[in-house]
């Protein structure tokens, strides 16, 4: 599909028209500016928002975001929704720190497989009611999200999980965590975003994901098999929010009851602001990552200049508001051309 | 059937629907058609059921405390707030186009909090302060609906948005602290106590005060709005078809508008009742936990609403909420602690998830539900 022919093109157009979407989108420009500009801004206003001390630990918590977002974005892009990643970063955490670390003991690779493995799980059960049941993925995402809080809560068992080892160091915000000066965290974000970048945008399966969304009907018509294909967008979201979990645990020595809590519409915040159509058929993992790098910027941002923390989530909301407008008026000067 | 002709759903169409009942079907297949296509026959038995069950628990002892007609009705008052939003929802969704509200939440949180300045600090009169909570209610409603009706956001993604900034807005607008004046913690008296019934009050339990006060009156305006006035039948028509209403010289975008205005309004005057309920007006009132939206927008699915729009009745939504607030009920008297209110989050994932695979199947078998 990436390569467009000159045949393709009806004689008379002089230019070359694109049939994918350009590398990088208006959209992700916009944003790479704007999130400049804030740091320039923030550099200048508060010393202490340019030392590593304060973009070491923004940079980590980007990552959870941006790697949950990598499979909403996939799950968004097929025209679904996925709101229980929040309830299910509290299964994967709870299960990774209370059952593998502290009670058992066991080390880093167990950890990340045994959170992997769980989240593919729960993925997989939203993948499978999602595809085969037929219904509504937000109705469904819903009560998943129930049960996966109940869940939640009866392997916490009322309590806090304390002195977790940190045999997950190497994923966390201390010194262990870093390679030349960069959370590990971030790293294995970018390189995982930098992958399913290529994929969705240069191979078949990939391109797939965008036929579901565009249009369903004419996607199985031109054979792609549109059921395994939903099944595993969510397959997908279920691993990476697996490997998010471990990163969440790695955070620090104590996991409280409310860990994910918001979560999921954080995820689909940086996904929408990233310019990803929530009906589905367009959008980037990169935009994702900008658009969660956004966001925290914002809540770092306006505790360095001793603003009340809440009032980020102010921020975020017309981030939002701005960004999908943006993507409104000139999808509409698009129509009209 | 609330649905008249005009607002049959148009899917028919492309999947023709199966013959009606005949009289050579067999009787236990017509109970399983009514129980699967007419959602509130489904929900009136389960509703027994719970009950049936959670009173043959008590009765062997294996409660901690009885559950009894008494409880029951003193329990209702959970309905008040439940199934308000619960309208809410159902007016937004039948409103088409994804409509959906998830700011519900944040709205009551905010209103709840201008209504504790207006009642708990500026000495505002009673009837006043609650204008006035509606009003920001109303606003902060439109303002969803202008996003999504006038510029096309998709309501998901408006309301997700404005959830963000109201719900911060709440928490900064007191510096975090709740309102819990002497006038605010009166108001638990007029809201959540339950009165004896004039008459009949004798023969049945007590009820609390808000289910006259806030949910009865809702409950008559919202079913007078859709079912008997213009403007509801041009909600279902618009949820059905937009663009065939815009034939119909319908102004789509006001109408849509209208039901995020309406859905606000409503949140406000549950601010009221949860400031009532609380004795205090709180910052996180709708948004704490797991916020209101989503119970809300759970009653909504499990009343029968369909999630594309254009379908849901008034029925549904009270028996959903009944259901709910029940069983919600039983649970907490046959778990002790905090189990209760985790069971509590496993019995409305169940009973949604299964909700909408049964909606899905109803609607391959049987042609839709009602």
């Amino acid at each position: 599909m990436s390569t467009a022919t000159v045949h393709d093109q009806p004689p008379t157009s002089t230019k070359r028209q694109r049939i994918l979407a350009p590398p990088v989108t208006g959209q992700e420009i916009v944003l790479l500016g704007v999130i400049a500009v804030l740091w320039l801004v923030l550099g200048f206003t508060t010393p202490a928002f340019m030392s590593a001390g304060s973009i070491q630990p923004l940079l980590g918590a980007v990552a959870p975001i941006a790697l949950i977002g990598i499979g909403m974005t996939v799950v968004i892009i097929t025209g679904g929704i996925d709101v229980s990643v929040g309830a299910s970063i509290a299964v994967c955490s709870v299960i990774i720190a209370k059952l593998v670390l502290v009670q058992a003991g066991l080390g880093l690779p167990v950890a990340v497989i045994t959170g992997i493995v769980v989240g593919g799980l729960l993925g997989l059960l939203n993948g499978a009611l999602i595809a085969y049941g037929r219904v509504h993925a937000i109705i469904i995402t819903f009560g998943t999200a129930n049960l996966f809080l109940w869940l939640s809560l009866k392997l916490f068992n009322s309590s806090t999980v304390n002195n977790i080892p940190d045999t997950l160091a190497a994923l966390g915000n201390g010194s262990a965590g870093r390679t030349a000066g960069v959370p590990n965290s971030f790293l294995i974000t970018v390189v995982l975003v930098a992958l399913a970048w290529v994929y969705l945008r240069h191979t078949a399966g990939g391109r797939h994901f965008y036929a579901i969304g565009g249009d369903q009907l004419a996607a199985q018509l031109a054979g792609v098999k549109v059921r395994q294909r939903i099944l595993i967008a969510y397959l997908l979201t279920g691993l990476l929010v697996g490997l998010a979990s471990c990163i969440v645990v790695a955070q620090g020595s104590n996991l409280g009851q409310n860990v994910g809590t918001g979560k999921e519409l954080a995820v689909i915040a940086a996904v929408v602001i990233g310019g990803t159509s929530i009906t589905g058929g367009r959008g980037s993992v990169l935009g994702t990552v900008l658009g969660a790098l956004l966001v925290q910027t914002v809540a770092s941002g306006v505790t360095q200049l001793g603003w009340r923390s809440e009032l980020s989530d102010l921020f975020v909301g017309v981030a939002i508001i701005i960004a999908v407008g943006a993507d409104l008026i000139r999808e509409r000067a698009r129509r009209k051309r | 059937m609330s649905v008249p002709t005009t607002a049959e759903p148009d899917s028919g169409q492309a999947n023709p629907r199966p013959p009606a009942a005949t009289a050579t079907e067999s009787v236990p297949a017509r109970i399983i058609r009514a129980l699967l296509t007419q959602r509130i026959v489904l929900l009136a038995v389960l509703i027994v059921l719970v009950v049936a069950y959670f009173s043959i628990l008590g009765a062997g002892g294996y409660l901690t405390a009885s559950y009894d007609f008494d409880y029951l009705s003193a329990a209702l008052i959970n309905a008040v707030p439940l199934a308000m939003l619960g309208f809410a929802q159902l007016i937004v969704i039948l409103s088409g186009r994804g409509g959906i509200d998830l700011s519900v939440g944040a709205i009551v949180s905010l209103a709840g909090m201008i209504f504790g300045f207006a009642y708990g600090q500026w000495g505002w009169p009673l009837w006043t302060a609650i204008l006035l909570t509606a009003a920001v209610g109303t606003v902060l409603g439109l303002l969803n609906g202008l996003l999504v009706a006038y510029i096309g956001f998709p309501a998901l993604i408006a309301t997700l948005a404005t959830y963000y900034a109201y719900k911060s807005l709440a928490v900064v607008v007191n510096n975090q602290r709740p309102i819990s004046t002497k006038p605010i913690q009166d108001l638990y008296e007029s809201t959540a106590q339950s009165v004896s019934l004039p008459l009949i009050g004798d023969y049945i339990p007590d009820v609390p005060k808000g289910i006259f006060l806030f949910l009865l009156p809702t409950v008559i305006v919202v079913w007078l709005l859709l079912a008997r006035t213009t403007y509801g039948r041009r909600v279902y028509a618009i949820g059905t078809n937009d663009v065939a209403a815009r034939w119909s010289a319908i102004d789509v975008r006001a109408t849509r508008a209208g039901a995020y205005a309406l859905s606000g309004l409503i949140s406000g005057l549950v601010a009221v009742v949860t400031v009532g309920q609380f004795a205090s007006a709180r910052p996180d009132a709708g948004v704490s936990g797991n916020g209101m939206a989503l119970p809300a927008i759970t009653i909504a699915v499990l009343g029968g609403v369909a999630i594309t729009g254009g379908i849901g009745r008034v029925s549904g939504i009270v028996l959903a909420t009944v259901l709910i607030v029940w069983t919600n009920a039983g649970i907490r008297l046959a778990f002790e602690g905090n189990a209760g209110p985790q069971y509590q989050l496993l019995a409305l994932g169940l009973l949604l998830v299964f909700s909408a695979l049964l909606n899905g199947f109803a609607l391959r078998r049987y042609g839709g539900v009602s």
